[in-house]
Protein backbone atom coordinates (compact mmCIF):
# COMPACT_ATOMS: atom_id res chain seq x y z
CA UNK A 1 0.00 0.00 0.00
CA UNK A 2 1.54 3.61 -0.86
CA UNK A 3 2.66 5.57 1.93
CA UNK A 4 -0.28 8.77 2.33
CA UNK A 5 1.48 12.17 1.40
CA UNK A 6 0.79 13.32 5.05
CA UNK A 7 2.97 10.45 6.24
CA UNK A 8 5.77 11.35 4.22
CA UNK A 9 5.68 14.67 4.25
CA UNK A 10 5.68 14.02 8.41
CA UNK A 11 8.18 11.48 8.05
CA UNK A 12 10.52 13.91 5.70
CA UNK A 13 10.51 16.62 8.77
CA UNK A 14 12.04 13.63 10.95
CA UNK A 15 14.16 12.87 8.83
CA UNK A 16 16.05 17.00 8.18
CA UNK A 17 16.85 16.67 11.62
CA UNK A 18 17.04 12.95 12.62
CA UNK A 19 19.48 9.91 12.45
CA UNK A 20 18.30 7.41 9.95
CA UNK A 21 18.03 4.85 12.24
CA UNK A 22 15.67 6.77 14.30
CA UNK A 23 13.74 8.33 11.17
CA UNK A 24 13.11 4.23 10.27
CA UNK A 25 11.73 3.26 13.88
CA UNK A 26 9.25 6.28 13.98
CA UNK A 27 8.26 5.07 10.25
CA UNK A 28 7.54 1.96 11.48
CA UNK A 29 5.07 2.89 14.28
CA UNK A 30 3.31 5.59 12.22
CA UNK A 31 3.18 2.78 9.59
CA UNK A 32 1.21 0.82 12.42
CA UNK A 33 -0.69 3.63 13.60
CA UNK A 34 -1.92 4.40 10.70
CA UNK A 35 -2.61 0.49 9.90
CA UNK A 36 -4.62 0.68 13.10
CA UNK A 37 -6.91 3.48 12.27
CA UNK A 38 -7.47 1.63 9.08
CA UNK A 39 -8.79 -1.71 10.79
CA UNK A 40 -11.28 0.89 12.41
CA UNK A 41 -12.49 1.53 9.44
CA UNK A 42 -11.32 5.22 8.49
CA UNK A 43 -10.46 5.96 4.99
CA UNK A 44 -6.62 6.48 4.37
CA UNK A 45 -6.28 10.17 4.82
CA UNK A 46 -8.18 10.49 7.71
CA UNK A 47 -6.17 7.60 8.92
CA UNK A 48 -3.18 9.09 7.92
CA UNK A 49 -4.34 12.25 9.50
CA UNK A 50 -5.68 10.65 13.13
CA UNK A 51 -2.53 8.98 12.60
CA UNK A 52 0.07 11.36 12.68
CA UNK A 53 -1.82 13.68 15.25
CA UNK A 54 -1.26 10.79 17.62
CA UNK A 55 2.07 10.50 17.19
CA UNK A 56 2.51 14.67 18.16
CA UNK A 57 4.11 17.47 17.05
CA UNK A 58 7.30 17.00 15.00
CA UNK A 59 9.43 19.14 17.33
CA UNK A 60 8.21 17.79 20.55
CA UNK A 61 9.97 14.50 18.65
CA UNK A 62 13.05 16.01 17.85
CA UNK A 63 13.57 17.88 21.29
CA UNK A 64 12.80 14.33 22.86
CA UNK A 65 15.25 12.76 21.16
CA UNK A 66 18.19 15.50 21.49
CA UNK A 67 17.79 15.23 25.35
CA UNK A 68 19.09 11.67 24.74
CA UNK A 69 21.35 12.19 22.08
CA UNK A 70 24.17 10.37 23.28
CA UNK A 71 26.50 12.92 22.02
CA UNK A 72 25.46 15.67 24.45
CA UNK A 73 25.57 13.28 27.29
CA UNK A 74 28.99 12.76 26.29
CA UNK A 75 30.02 16.56 26.15
CA UNK A 76 28.17 17.63 29.34
CA UNK A 77 30.58 14.50 31.32
CA UNK A 78 33.50 15.82 29.52
CA UNK A 79 32.72 19.57 29.98
CA UNK A 80 32.27 18.16 34.05
CA UNK A 81 35.55 16.05 34.29
CA UNK A 82 37.72 19.11 32.36
CA UNK A 83 38.38 21.30 35.58
CA UNK A 84 39.89 17.90 37.27
CA UNK A 85 41.93 16.98 34.92
CA UNK A 86 43.08 20.33 34.20
CA UNK A 87 43.84 20.80 37.96
CA UNK A 88 45.78 17.38 38.12
CA UNK A 89 47.57 18.59 34.78
CA UNK A 90 48.33 22.29 36.37
CA UNK A 91 49.36 20.71 39.76
CA UNK A 92 51.54 18.06 37.44
CA UNK A 93 53.59 20.79 35.32
CA UNK A 94 54.01 23.07 38.76
CA UNK A 95 55.78 20.40 40.88
CA UNK A 96 57.93 18.99 37.78
CA UNK A 97 59.09 22.57 37.09
CA UNK A 98 57.71 22.13 33.51
CA UNK A 99 56.83 25.22 32.41
CA UNK A 100 59.81 25.32 30.07
CA UNK A 101 57.42 24.94 27.01
CA UNK A 102 58.00 27.35 24.26
CA UNK A 103 55.47 30.19 23.55
CA UNK A 104 54.10 28.77 20.43
CA UNK A 105 53.22 25.60 21.49
CA UNK A 106 51.49 27.10 24.91
CA UNK A 107 49.74 29.26 22.94
CA UNK A 108 48.61 26.28 20.20
CA UNK A 109 47.51 24.38 23.33
CA UNK A 110 45.81 27.34 24.91
CA UNK A 111 43.86 28.12 21.54
CA UNK A 112 42.65 24.20 21.10
CA UNK A 113 41.50 24.24 24.46
CA UNK A 114 39.26 27.06 24.30
CA UNK A 115 37.98 25.78 20.95
CA UNK A 116 37.41 22.29 22.93
CA UNK A 117 35.35 24.19 25.40
CA UNK A 118 33.30 25.72 22.82
CA UNK A 119 32.66 22.61 20.82
CA UNK A 120 31.52 20.58 23.84
CA UNK A 121 29.24 23.36 25.24
CA UNK A 122 27.59 23.66 21.78
CA UNK A 123 27.00 19.95 22.21
CA UNK A 124 26.16 20.07 25.34
CA UNK A 125 23.14 22.73 25.64
CA UNK A 126 21.73 22.10 22.09
CA UNK A 127 18.38 21.16 21.10
CA UNK A 128 19.28 20.41 17.51
CA UNK A 129 20.15 16.34 17.32
CA UNK A 130 22.26 16.70 14.25
CA UNK A 131 24.49 20.17 15.34
CA UNK A 132 25.05 18.54 18.85
CA UNK A 133 26.11 15.26 17.47
CA UNK A 134 28.62 17.16 15.16
CA UNK A 135 30.00 19.62 17.74
CA UNK A 136 30.25 16.72 19.96
CA UNK A 137 32.35 14.89 17.12
CA UNK A 138 34.83 17.47 16.53
CA UNK A 139 34.91 18.12 20.40
CA UNK A 140 35.73 14.63 21.18
CA UNK A 141 38.47 14.44 18.38
CA UNK A 142 39.85 17.73 20.08
CA UNK A 143 40.02 16.42 23.38
CA UNK A 144 41.88 13.09 22.01
CA UNK A 145 44.43 15.46 20.13
CA UNK A 146 44.61 17.15 23.78
CA UNK A 147 45.16 14.68 25.86
CA UNK A 148 47.09 12.26 23.30
CA UNK A 149 49.73 15.69 22.49
CA UNK A 150 49.93 15.85 26.47
CA UNK A 151 50.67 12.16 27.11
CA UNK A 152 53.16 12.01 24.25
CA UNK A 153 54.64 15.35 25.25
CA UNK A 154 55.68 14.54 28.46
CA UNK A 155 56.97 11.37 27.32
CA UNK A 156 59.13 12.63 24.94
CA UNK A 157 60.34 15.52 27.31
CA UNK A 158 61.81 12.91 29.65
CA UNK A 159 60.34 14.81 32.86
CA UNK A 160 61.21 13.10 36.10
CA UNK A 161 57.86 10.88 36.51
CA UNK A 162 56.25 11.61 39.83
CA UNK A 163 53.03 10.79 41.33
CA UNK A 164 51.31 14.04 40.62
CA UNK A 165 52.53 13.58 37.24
CA UNK A 166 51.39 10.15 36.58
CA UNK A 167 47.78 11.03 38.18
CA UNK A 168 47.59 13.18 35.25
CA UNK A 169 48.63 11.34 32.55
CA UNK A 170 46.30 8.54 33.93
CA UNK A 171 43.43 11.21 33.93
CA UNK A 172 44.02 12.31 30.28
CA UNK A 173 44.22 8.57 29.29
CA UNK A 174 41.18 7.92 31.06
CA UNK A 175 39.23 10.94 29.11
CA UNK A 176 41.02 10.20 25.77
CA UNK A 177 39.47 6.27 26.39
CA UNK A 178 35.88 7.91 26.97
CA UNK A 179 36.17 10.80 23.95
CA UNK A 180 36.89 7.72 21.59
CA UNK A 181 34.20 5.85 22.62
CA UNK A 182 32.22 8.64 22.57
CA UNK A 183 33.18 8.97 18.91
CA UNK A 184 31.36 6.81 17.18
CA UNK A 185 28.17 7.22 17.83
CA UNK A 186 27.78 10.95 17.77
CA UNK A 187 29.69 10.40 13.93
CA UNK A 188 26.32 8.14 13.38
CA UNK A 189 24.72 10.67 14.74
CA UNK B 1 -4.12 10.79 32.18
CA UNK B 2 -1.89 13.80 30.50
CA UNK B 3 2.36 13.23 30.03
CA UNK B 4 2.81 15.90 33.06
CA UNK B 5 1.05 13.47 35.19
CA UNK B 6 3.04 11.04 34.41
CA UNK B 7 6.43 12.57 35.08
CA UNK B 8 9.16 9.92 37.28
CA UNK B 9 6.38 6.89 36.51
CA UNK B 10 6.75 6.61 32.65
CA UNK B 11 10.37 4.91 32.72
CA UNK B 12 8.38 2.31 35.04
CA UNK B 13 5.22 2.32 33.21
CA UNK B 14 7.32 0.92 30.09
CA UNK B 15 9.72 -1.52 32.02
CA UNK B 16 6.37 -2.60 32.97
CA UNK B 17 4.89 -3.03 29.29
CA UNK B 18 8.11 -5.09 28.56
CA UNK B 19 8.07 -7.26 30.99
CA UNK B 20 5.71 -9.80 29.06
CA UNK B 21 8.47 -10.28 25.86
CA UNK B 22 10.03 -8.11 23.62
CA UNK B 23 7.85 -5.72 21.56
CA UNK B 24 8.59 -2.54 19.19
CA UNK B 25 7.44 0.82 20.01
CA UNK B 26 3.66 1.25 19.05
CA UNK B 27 3.47 -2.13 20.78
CA UNK B 28 4.57 -0.77 23.99
CA UNK B 29 2.30 2.20 23.92
CA UNK B 30 -0.99 -0.25 22.78
CA UNK B 31 0.01 -2.00 25.87
CA UNK B 32 0.01 0.75 27.93
CA UNK B 33 -3.25 2.19 26.63
CA UNK B 34 -4.69 -1.97 27.35
CA UNK B 35 -3.31 -1.86 30.89
CA UNK B 36 -4.65 1.39 31.81
CA UNK B 37 -8.03 0.92 30.07
CA UNK B 38 -7.50 3.94 27.13
CA UNK B 39 -6.76 6.76 30.08
CA UNK B 40 -3.30 7.06 29.09
CA UNK B 41 -3.02 9.92 26.71
CA UNK B 42 0.36 10.38 25.44
CA UNK B 43 1.53 11.69 22.01
CA UNK B 44 2.77 8.18 20.55
CA UNK B 45 6.04 9.70 19.37
CA UNK B 46 7.32 10.51 22.44
CA UNK B 47 7.31 6.85 23.97
CA UNK B 48 10.58 6.67 21.45
CA UNK B 49 12.88 9.07 23.26
CA UNK B 50 12.19 7.75 26.12
CA UNK B 51 13.18 3.48 24.84
CA UNK B 52 16.42 5.46 24.00
CA UNK B 53 17.36 6.52 27.29
CA UNK B 54 16.32 3.36 28.91
CA UNK B 55 18.53 1.61 26.69
CA UNK B 56 21.22 3.79 27.40
CA UNK B 57 20.31 3.25 31.18
CA UNK B 58 21.61 -0.47 30.41
CA UNK B 59 17.22 -0.94 31.31
CA UNK B 60 16.47 -2.65 27.74
CA UNK B 61 18.25 -3.92 24.49
CA UNK B 62 17.32 -2.60 21.78
CA UNK B 63 17.17 -4.99 18.19
CA UNK B 64 16.55 -4.68 14.24
CA UNK B 65 14.59 -7.30 12.65
CA UNK B 66 12.62 -6.38 9.04
CA UNK B 67 8.82 -7.21 8.76
CA UNK B 68 7.09 -6.50 5.86
CA UNK B 69 10.34 -4.99 4.14
CA UNK B 70 10.55 -2.42 7.14
CA UNK B 71 13.34 -1.92 9.87
CA UNK B 72 11.69 -2.69 13.05
CA UNK B 73 13.73 -1.99 16.57
CA UNK B 74 12.01 -4.28 19.12
CA UNK B 75 13.14 -3.51 22.77
CA UNK B 76 13.22 -6.09 25.98
CA UNK B 77 14.02 -5.91 29.40
CA UNK B 78 17.76 -6.44 30.47
CA UNK B 79 18.29 -8.69 33.86
CA UNK B 80 19.53 -4.39 35.17
CA UNK B 81 15.63 -3.61 34.05
CA UNK B 82 14.12 -6.18 35.10
CA UNK B 83 15.86 -5.46 38.63
CA UNK B 84 14.88 -1.91 38.53
CA UNK B 85 11.22 -2.87 37.63
CA UNK B 86 11.10 -4.56 40.70
CA UNK B 87 12.48 -1.48 42.91
CA UNK B 88 9.79 1.09 41.48
CA UNK B 89 7.37 -1.77 41.84
CA UNK B 90 8.08 -1.70 45.22
CA UNK B 91 8.56 2.01 45.86
CA UNK B 92 5.32 2.70 44.47
CA UNK B 93 3.35 0.55 46.64
CA UNK B 94 5.28 2.42 49.24
CA UNK B 95 4.40 5.79 48.24
CA UNK B 96 1.18 5.17 47.08
CA UNK B 97 0.27 3.28 50.22
CA UNK B 98 1.79 6.69 52.15
CA UNK B 99 -0.39 9.33 50.34
CA UNK B 100 -3.58 6.89 50.36
CA UNK B 101 -3.35 7.01 53.80
CA UNK B 102 -2.32 10.65 54.43
CA UNK B 103 -5.30 11.70 51.90
CA UNK B 104 -8.01 9.47 53.26
CA UNK B 105 -7.27 8.98 56.63
CA UNK B 106 -5.66 5.62 58.41
CA UNK B 107 -3.08 3.92 59.32
CA UNK B 108 -0.39 4.04 56.83
CA UNK B 109 1.03 0.14 56.21
CA UNK B 110 4.32 -0.30 57.55
CA UNK B 111 7.12 -0.82 54.63
CA UNK B 112 7.86 -4.23 53.74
Amino acid sequence: MPEPRLISSYLDVLAAQLPASIVEELADGLTETHRSYLRQGLAPDLAARAAVAEFGEPEMIVAGFARVNPARRAARRLLGVGPVVGACWLAALVTSRAWAVPLPARMLAGLTLAAVIALLATSALGTHYRLAARTGAAGFLGVIALDASLIVGVAFAGAPLTWVLALAMAASAARLCYAARALRPALAG
Amino acid sequence: MRAEALKGHLDAMLLAALEGGPQHGYAVIEALRQSTGGRLDLPTGTIYPALRRLEQAGLIAGTWSVVGGRRRREYQLTPAGDQALSGRRADWRDFSAMVTAALEGGPCPNPA
